[in-house]
């Protein structure tokens, strides 16, 4: 091509190689590995996250403590490091029977998927803490005066508004989760990162194939950022969120 | 939005000129310019290269390119000096085309689709490629291993050959040798492959060597080579000429001894037929 020529680079470009052969089935199933981590992760991670949340901040010392525990011990640890954790560490403890039967069921795929629960949960835990802890304690104590239980008014009424107050950080959050999924190479589970290396080492065409990963995850993130933004508008509550309106007249 | 226009233009004009300058130097004008020889090698692969007990980063490769060092040394005529970084079956080829290591020196196999992208030198060790278990393992070699869990590293030409000659085997890709050789150790898999001298070299460093056995025959031929950028027939002809110069001097078979003699970190006979075809590579002078 004449004008990478003229910048005096010298590389025979061949986007072919993304779907010649096996590679496109390759990228097919490191993108559905990714999602399927992902969606797991994400699943889990939010459950752990909202009870963990909200543990923080009921009026009883010894939960409260535990949900601190919980979320400083597992969100000061790098991911990479917890995932070694969970994959090589944790199954030595288990008894010889349940880690052989962990070995045949895809070890590799469960370890990243709980290490990117529960560290993923630490760090929703705090988000949802932040949304609940911007609800005035009025509406607490206006709940509870109506004759709802502690309990009934989380559930009912203080969660619903701080799911919502919440979007945008989750939506961040939930990006995070898509990109460390990544790091599942390193325990050897074969997502969209290992294929596109994968293609890069078969083929030695590493500009095509990492511009390739690039896309796919812009192209995720986008989706989901899309999505979430299509939740916010859909759940809201009118008036509950300051807007910045049209003037009047 | 014109006086955007030119800034545009004279810097696509300057980087044209710095770019087609980058591209156009060899190797050997690269080392002279900047100074350094930069090797890419293996931190993980006894007795290759390695960090040995004393926390050194040593190996039967790394002492290779340390006689090329001095033949670049001679060839320009001034003092260079010699830098290693860490490459993997994965890394090592971009390493090489990106320009961060001038030759890659470790365990690369040289084969005919990795000539498309880099040259090779010299052969400088014949291995083929094997399988380890733990003592005890029904598994003997190829034929045992589809539905096992295989355990090799990214972009090895191990993974690649079981990959097409054997499908039904599950393979578990890991990014480098340490990550495979405990997965191996815990039981996530049941066998690791890669090349004999290599498994060779795990099994003497294991805690526990007795507890480690090598199956199989070579179910590949791998010869060894030192990868460096295409087209650079003069760096490849100093690399080569070091390599020969050893070969013929006998530096070469003390270095061979040194590591893999009775004494060696590994001893590991060479067969007469591999010492042929190791001196018929000289070409005479």
């Amino acid at each position: 091509m004449p004008l990478t020529a003229f910048l005096g680079i010298q590389y025979d470009f061949q986007w072919s190689v993304l779907w010649t052969g096996e590679h496109g089935r390759w990228l097919v199933q490191g993108i559905w590995t990714t999602v399927r981590l992902s969606a797991l992760g994400w699943v889990f991670a939010g459950l752990l996250g909202i009870l963990v949340g909200a543990l923080r901040t009921v009026p009883f010392a010894p939960l409260r403590a535990l949900a601190v525990f919980y979320v400083e011990f597992f969100r000061n640890v790098p991911l990479l490091v917890w995932l070694f954790f969970w994959y090589f560490g944790v199954p030595q403890m288990l008894p010889r029977a349940a880690q052989d039967w962990l070995n045949v069921h895809g070890p590799e795929f469960w370890s990243v998927v709980v290490g990117l629960s529960v560290y993923h949960g630490a760090r929703m835990s705090e988000v949802i803490r932040a949304g609940i802890q911007s609800i005035p304690k009025t509406l607490l104590e206006a709940s509870v005066a109506t004759g709802l239980s502690v309990g009934q008014a989380y559930r009912l009424i203080i969660i619903p508004i701080a799911l919502r107050l919440i979007i945008p950080p989750a939506t961040n959050e939930s990006l995070n989760l898509l990109k460390n999924s990544s790091l599942a190479l390193t325990v050897g589970v074969a997502e969209l990162t290992f294929m596109t290396r994968q293609i890069e080492t078969y083929t030695a065409k590493a500009f095509e194939a990492l511009t390739a990963g690039t896309l796919i995850y812009l192209a995720l993130c986008l989706g989901i950022a899309s999505i979430m933004g299509q939740v916010e508008r859909y759940f809201r509550i009118p008036g509950l969120i300051a807007r910045v309106e049209r003037a009047e007249h | 939005m014109r006086r955007v226009l030119s800034i545009v233009a004279v810097a696509m004009v300057v980087l044209g000129l710095a770019v087609t300058g980058w591209a156009a130097e060899s190797t050997l004008e690269k080392i002279n310019r900047t100074g350094v020889f930069t090797v890419g090698t293996r931190t993980a692969s006894p007795p290759f290269g390695y960090i040995n007990k004393q926390n050194e980063w040593v190996g039967f490769s790394i002492d290779l390119t340390k006689l090329v060092h001095k033949n670049i040394e001679k060839k320009l005529n001034k003092s260079i000096k010699f830098e290693l970084k860490e490459s993997l079956p994965a890394t090592r080829i971009p390493l090489l085309t990106s320009g961060a290591v001038d030759l890659i020196a470790g365990t690369m196999t040289d084969t005919r689709p990795r000539r498309d992208s880099v040259d090779f030198s010299l052969t400088f060790f014949v291995t083929g490629a094997q399988f380890l278990v733990k003592e005890g393992s029904p598994i003997r070699g190829i034929q045992d291993i589809p539905g096992k869990r295989v355990g090799s590293q990214q972009g090895s030409t191990n993974e690649r050959i079981i990959r097409e000659r054997v499908p039904q085997a599950q393979l578990v890709v890991f990014p480098d040798q340490a990550a495979a050789f405990t997965a191996l150790v815990q039981g996530r898999v049941d066998t690791y492959t890669n090349d004999g001298i290599q498994l060779a070299g795990l099994k003497a460093k294991a805690s526990n060597p007795a507890e480690w056995k090598i199956v199989g025959d070579f179910y590949s031929y791998e010869p060894y080579g030192m990868a460096m950028r295409k087209n650079d027939s003069d760096f490849r002809a100093v690399v080569n000429n070091a390599l020969m110069e050893a070969i013929e001097g006998g530096e070469y078979f003390n270095l061979y001894d040194k590591w893999f003699g009775p004494k060696g970190e590994l001893p590991y006979p060479m067969t007469d037929d591999v010492k042929s075809f190791l001196m018929y590579q000289v070409v005479p002078k």
